[in-house]
């Protein structure tokens, strides 16, 4: 299933590769770029990784391991990294926290029943000046309250993209 | 103050070239790339003043004068952007509002190190940055203030954008050479130092987005303008990001050396109404914390060391009589415990072994005697690994029980776990 997806990666792999000095720098976006086509890092991805960067598959998959990043599992199709770590913590983080979890229905590590979501316990974003905050997919969102994370989640909820995107 | 580095954050759209041109971004690199001599413009960085503010305050220049005269090798350009220090967040600034600043600091910076390619490495999380600056960098390349021959001065320099993949670790330089090698972001045994021996066996120099950011306007206006903006030996302004229980908490472009009350008070509005201010982290979770009764201290390299911290990643974390400093602790250690990178032993055992000891005392099951087990792993990790990643997560533990002992044995007495906020 996967071997699929990532033929079709093959050309911007070859475009990658070409911008550093030497193939393996490209371990980290060529994981990047086949996680995002195939939602998370399978044993063919790391097939694929190291058949571009010449790098055996044992080293991909220590590589694959130290990076938080790289899912090791099937994530949601919205992952959420809520930062747990001091300014954010300080400003009642831990509250809202728990009531995203209940409201998703997940806890940390999380994915839930519908694939929609998954969840990991971030440390800090570097976002604190907009503390609590949490980063849904690619997008930042601070100043969290409960009612804020309530409709943060329904618009993901009710949006058709959610059930699409893979 | 005529700001510098934050002279654009609130020009909308100030990341596209055509606004950034209009600004005047450019015109520095072109005049300098045509007009000086590489080792001219070390000279002017030199005298500047200007000071490494990726955490550790080297002089920019000096860095740059370790490279070997002679070498058959490429020389490399590695930005450091991967901001990850918790309470910091002044690259994110710079990146997301006006990289092209930066860009025209990296084309300076890499002219002067005599460097034909240059790469970015940006922390993984920091996506929507990542897509600005990528578009920054691709419209600087089309036209041609990238690539080849720029500005006509026979210099190329090709600019490469990489990004991390989530590990607070590889903000140190070497576990970032590592990292962007295509491996596990493991920190190299110094000496020898990148400038000898960096990315791909090659000589490198490695400088934080806020560095680089200052190189076009020392070009432009000279170095001694520029050291007589900061404090004595700390040349320039500094973005501080300062967070926590203040009014307006966010990133402030102040000189080297203003006062950490200052900042507080003045600038981002003072505490929240009717608080106390309880305890001040002056750069960085790494960073010795400071009593209320110890923030008229200037905010330099030298001032923070004088008082017994460090300017570190200059993000200040204000901390009202609301916080629970056992609650302050158990988040700190909680950070380097999740973020040791396990090479070393006295840091991957310290930081876990730490953490459990101060969960245990949060959760109201500690005892006195934990607090000296807690000091004396502090000072077994102290100085006896690889890189300071493992002194830094000594400092909060050393600083947050000397300064606030009887807090903790009081907490201790109790017995019950409170909550992290609204204690008192
Ligand atoms: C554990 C650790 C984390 C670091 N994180 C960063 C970082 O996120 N960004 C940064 O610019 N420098 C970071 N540094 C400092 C770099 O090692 C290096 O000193 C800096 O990038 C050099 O650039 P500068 O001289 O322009 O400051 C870190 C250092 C350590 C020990
Ligand atoms: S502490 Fe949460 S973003 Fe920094």
């Amino acid at each position: 299933m996967s071997e699929f997806l990532l033929k079709s990666l093959d050309a911007e792999a070859e475009r990658i590769l070409s911008k550093y000095d030497q193939k393996k720098a490209a371990t980290l976006p060529l994981l990047h770029l086949a996680q995002d086509k195939v939602g998370y890092v399978t044993p063919e991805v790391e097939a694929w990784v190291s058949k571009w960067t010449e790098i055996p598959v044992v080293h991909v998959r220590e590589v694959v391991m130290f990076y938080s990043m790289y899912h090791k599992k099937p994530a949601g199709r919205h992952h959420i990294r809520f930062c747990t770590t001091t300014t954010c913590a300080l400003l009642g983080g831990d509250k809202i926290l728990n009531h995203l979890k209940k409201k998703i229905g997940i806890d940390n590590g999380g994915v839930s029943a519908d694939g929609k979501f998954s969840l990991e316990e971030a440390e800090c974003l570097c976002a604190c000046e907009m503390a609590p905050m949490m980063q849904v997919g690619d997008e930042y969102h601070g100043d969290l309250t409960e009612k804020k994370v309530d409709e943060i989640i329904d618009v993901i909820s009710r949006s058709p993209q959610a059930a699409e995107k893979s | 103050m005529e700001p510098i580095l934050s002279r654009n954050f609130n020009v909308p759209n100030a990341w596209k070239l055509s606004v950034a041109e209009s600004r005047g971004a450019y015109e520095t690199a072109r005049k300098t790339l045509t007009s000086m001599k590489p080792d001219e413009i070390t000279q002017v960085v030199t005298a500047a003043n200007l000071r490494g503010l990726g955490g550790a305050g080297f002089p920019t220049g000096k860095k740059w004068q370790f490279l070997p005269k002679e070498t058959t090798k490429p020389i490399y350009l590695v930005v450091n952007a991967d901001e990850g220090e918790p309470g910091t967040f002044k690259d994110r600034y710079i990146l997301e509002r006006d990289p092209h600043q930066m860009i025209e600091g990296i084309i300076i910076s890499a002219f002067a190190i005599r460097s034909h390619k240059a790469y970015i490495y940006i922390r993984g999380e920091y996506v929507e940055p990542f897509r600005r600056l990528q578009s920054a960098v691709d419209e600087a390349y089309a036209k041609n203030f990238l690539g080849k021959n720029i500005f006509g001065s026979g210099w190329d320099l090709d600019l490469v954008v990489h990004r991390g993949a989530g590990a607070y670790i590889c903000g140190e330089e070497t576990a970032l050479l590592n990292s962007l090698e295509g491996g596990k972001g493991f920190p190299r045994l110094k000496p020898p130092f990148p400038a000898i021996v960096g990315l791909f066996g090659c000589p490198t120099i490695i400088n934080n987005v806020e560095t680089l950011a200052c190189v076009p306007p020392i070009l432009k206006n000279g170095a001694e303008w520029f050291s007589k903006l900061g404090s004595p030996g700390n040349g320039g302004t500094h973005l501080f990001s300062v967070s926590g229980h203040v009014k307006k908490p966010g990133v402030y472009e102040l000189p080297m050396g203003t006062l950490l009350r200052e900042i507080i008070e003045k600038h981002a509005g003072g505490l929240r109404d009717g608080r106390k201010l309880k305890a001040v982290i002056p750069g960085g979770i790494s960073a010795k914390i400071l009593t209320a009764n110890e923030i008229d201290v200037k905010m330099d390299y030298d001032g923070l060391k004088a008082a017994g911290t460090m300017l570190g990643s200059a993000g200040v974390i204000v901390m009202d009589d609301t916080t629970c400093m056992v609650g302050a602790l158990y988040l700190a250690c909680k950070f380097f415990a999740h973020e040791s990178c396990g090479q070393c032993s006295p840091c991957r055992e310290g930081t876990g072994w730490a953490f459990k000891i101060v969960k245990r005392i949060y959760e109201g099951q500690g005892s006195v005697k934990d607090l000296d087990t807690l000091l004396k792993i502090a000072s077994n990790m102290e100085g006896r690994t690889i890189c300071v990643f493992a002194d830094a997560a000594a400092w909060p533990i050393q600083s947050y029980i000397t300064k606030f002992r009887s807090e903790f044995e009081e907490y201790i007495g109790r017995n019950v776990k409170l909550e992290m906020q609204n204690v008192k």
